[in-house]
């Protein structure tokens, strides 16, 4: 089988999670970034870096967006335009409109649109889906989704509190999982609190507080926050019920191995990276295989949800968001 | 010491008649004159298991003289039980809702202020030790740093035999996570509450079975609560809520009922779920009991109950109509 080319645009943190990634799943990665460090971050790897978006699409079976979300949009159009399948990090765009345009223009065109929701891919959640999909979780009622995590660089971004500041992006996880768990959502509550407009400085606290209520009935409570202290960096829970029982879930939970007394910061062993499960999915995707467990009207759903929030937090009203199909 | 149970309505009168019964300073009497058409003697006849006395009537109860009731009636009833017993000079601990109106529950207050008898809320968990210990924490400027997030949640399982508005989900469930945080919050009064609803898990419309309530406080604090029923025979959720304070420097979990011991029982097939602790509703009776003997009062009063029912009348009125529900601030409360 051809080996798969994959442009991979932007050279941070979450690129270079991408970039080991499709080079564990056998891809070719070409590296094009704007911000100088994509020849450092390919040799590391042993991929090839080029100077332009338009050199690094040529040719590529896909193109993963790993650059600030601002510049999704052209990127995306670009590739769509030239065929080339896209595979875009979270959120997919900044805003509703961006959104629509890139998930029409990928519809349009026939091109797989795949967005990085490694949330989807964490043991934890993936098999409350699984569970929730046999079956076993019965209709579901209600659930709770907790992240915390720790923002360990200043957010040097641009975000307004109006455009629902630096949480819109966070709460993406949570939002992401409701929706996959229960479906279309209908209404939409929130409130945001603390450092919620970017610049922020390191250890930025903030919580994002959110009610969705999905056109099933079932209803989720999303929390996401930055917490001030860095331990532990991140933990996440769920907390869902069904007529079927219960399913719950805490990252505190003593894992496989657990270390008490040494330094900070040393985790136990938590089994294969979600971002390796995620891209190893889309690349058999892209390679011809079953389509993977998301795809671009789920990145969409995900923005809209949280630009309601947004917009709830923003005017202190319930936002209720318009769902196809059903009855108004 | 004398203290009634005035009427075997609620779900939980037996249960603190059969505490009230162990503690050995107590002189039981029970008065139930409504009765149920399914079971007209049930008063009578736990009365008579217990060794207590039984009063026919309400004149009759209050006759007696009691130190202090425990108003278990329905809830259109209990404004009158609690004025009468303030008139016998008895303290009051009364179920949640006092009323089902604000007028009402804001009359009881008044009453019993005038007659020097304490009024308390049936909360259990506020009058436990370990509640104690988590505000002492909290009032910490080091451990929390300001207060600004407050998570709740009671999952408590679903009622055997549903009696609408008190046994659905809000009504039975918000109130004691919502009396937490008023006590933690020292009386600030609710700024806005918005709430959701489903009836999934009862399958009757007019009894919501799952539901969601965010309040926003005077002082800013945001508080989100899942009051929702848990699977029937679920022994984790049964024992106690749990509440998490967000603080801008750090965060607080408190479970009323910590997990003991796991493991997997084979004669039910179930997981196993041992939680430690006193039973809290013995520890509340016990303290109701102990405070109404010094003449004061213990877990929350008739004010926090008034907060707390115009809280879950805000969200009942959000369920009606999808919106959040503003509440008037008293200027005193403004920061």
């Amino acid at each position: 089988m051809r080996q798969l080319e994959v442009a991979l645009i932007g050279a941070g943190l979450i690129a270079r999670l991408h970039l080991e990634a499709w080079t564990g799943a056998g891809a070719s990665v070409r590296v094009h970034s704007q911000d100088g460090r994509a020849a450092e971050l390919a040799a590391e790897f042993g991929a090839k870096a080029v100077d332009s978006l338009a050199d690094a699409l040529d040719g590529a079976d896909a193109v993963d967006i790993c650059s600030p979300t601002g510049t999704h949009r052209d990127i995306a159009l670009a590739a769509i335009a030239e065929g080339v399948a896209v595979v875009c990090e979270k959120p997919l765009a900044a805003d509703v409109a961006e959104a629509e345009e890139i998930v029409g223009a990928a519809d349009r065109a026939g091109v797989p649109l795949y967005p990085a929701h490694d949330i989807r891919f964490a043991p934890a959640f993936a098999r409350l889906h699984e569970v929730a999909a046999d079956g076993r979780l019965g209709a579901g009622t209600v659930a709770r989704f907790t992240v915390a995590g720790y923002h360990p660089r200043a957010w040097d971004g641009h975000a307004s509190a109006e455009s629902g500041g630096i949480l819109t992006d966070q709460m993406l996880h949570g939002v992401d999982i409701a929706y996959w768990l229960f479906g279309d959502v209908v209404r939409v509550h929130a409130h945001y609190q603390g450092e919620i407009t970017a610049p922020a400085p390191q250890g930025t606290s903030a919580t994002g507080t959110a009610v969705l209520t999905h056109a099933s009935g079932a209803l989720s409570q999303v929390v996401s926050r930055w917490t001030p202290t860095p331990q532990p960096p991140i933990r996440v829970t769920y907390h869902v019920a069904g007529t079927g029982g219960t399913i719950v879930h805490d990252s505190e939970w003593p894992q496989e191995i657990q270390v008490s007394g040494g330094p900070a910061g040393v985790l136990g062993y938590y089994g294969e990276s979600p971002f390796a499960a995620e891209i190893r999915e889309f690349a058999q995707a892209l390679r011809g295989g079953p389509p993977p467990r998301l795809v671009s009207h789920d990145a969409l759903a995900a923005v809209r949800i949280t630009q309601a929030a947004a917009r709830s937090a923003w005017t202190g009203r319930a936002v209720e968001l318009p769902v196809k199909g059903a009855a108004a | 010491m004398k203290v009634a149970v005035l009427s075997f309505a609620h779900e939980r009168a037996a249960t603190y008649a059969r505490l009230l019964g162990d503690l050995p300073d107590v002189e039981l009497v029970i008065a139930d004159p409504d009765g149920s058409p399914d079971d007209p003697s049930r008063g009578r006849d736990t009365a008579r298991r217990l060794g207590a006395a039984y009063a026919d009537s309400w004149d009759e109860v209050f006759a007696l003289r009691p130190d202090a009731v425990v108003v278990t009636s329905e809830t259109d009833r209990r404004r009158d039980l609690v004025e009468r017993a303030a008139g016998a000079g008895a303290h009051v601990l009364c179920e949640h809702p006092l009323a089902a109106d604000e007028a009402d529950a804001q009359a009881m207050v008044r009453v019993c202020e005038e007659a020097g008898v304490r009024l308390s809320l049936a909360s259990p968990v506020c009058f436990g030790p370990a509640f104690a210990a988590v505000r002492q924490e909290l009032a910490k400027e080091e451990v929390l740093g300001d207060l600004t997030t407050v998570l709740g949640a009671y999952n408590r399982p679903r009622p055997a035999r549903s009696r609408a508005a008190e046994s659905g989900a809000l009504g039975a469930g918000a109130p004691p996570l919502l009396d937490m945080v008023d006590a933690v919050l020292g009386g600030t009064p609710a700024q806005q509450v918005y709430a959701q609803a489903n009836s999934v898990l009862s399958g009757d419309p007019d009894v919501e079975s799952a539901a969601l309530v965010t309040v926003r406080y005077a002082d800013g604090t945001v508080v989100s609560i899942d009051c929702s029923w848990g699977p029937a025979d679920d022994a984790s959720a049964a024992g106690g809520p749990t509440m998490t304070f967000v603080g801008d420097r750090g965060s607080v979990e408190f479970t009323a009922s910590p997990r003991l011991v796991g493991g997997f029982d084979s004669a039910t097939s179930r997981e196993r779920w041992e939680t430690r602790g006193d039973d809290p509703y013995a520890v509340m009776i016990g303290e109701f009991v102990a405070a109404a003997g010094r003449g004061s009062g213990a877990g929350p009063d008739g004010a926090a109950g008034v907060r707390t029912l115009r809280i879950v009348r805000a969200a009942r009125a959000s369920l009606r109509t999808g919106q959040p529900v503003e509440l008037a601030v008293p200027q005193a409360a403004r920061s």
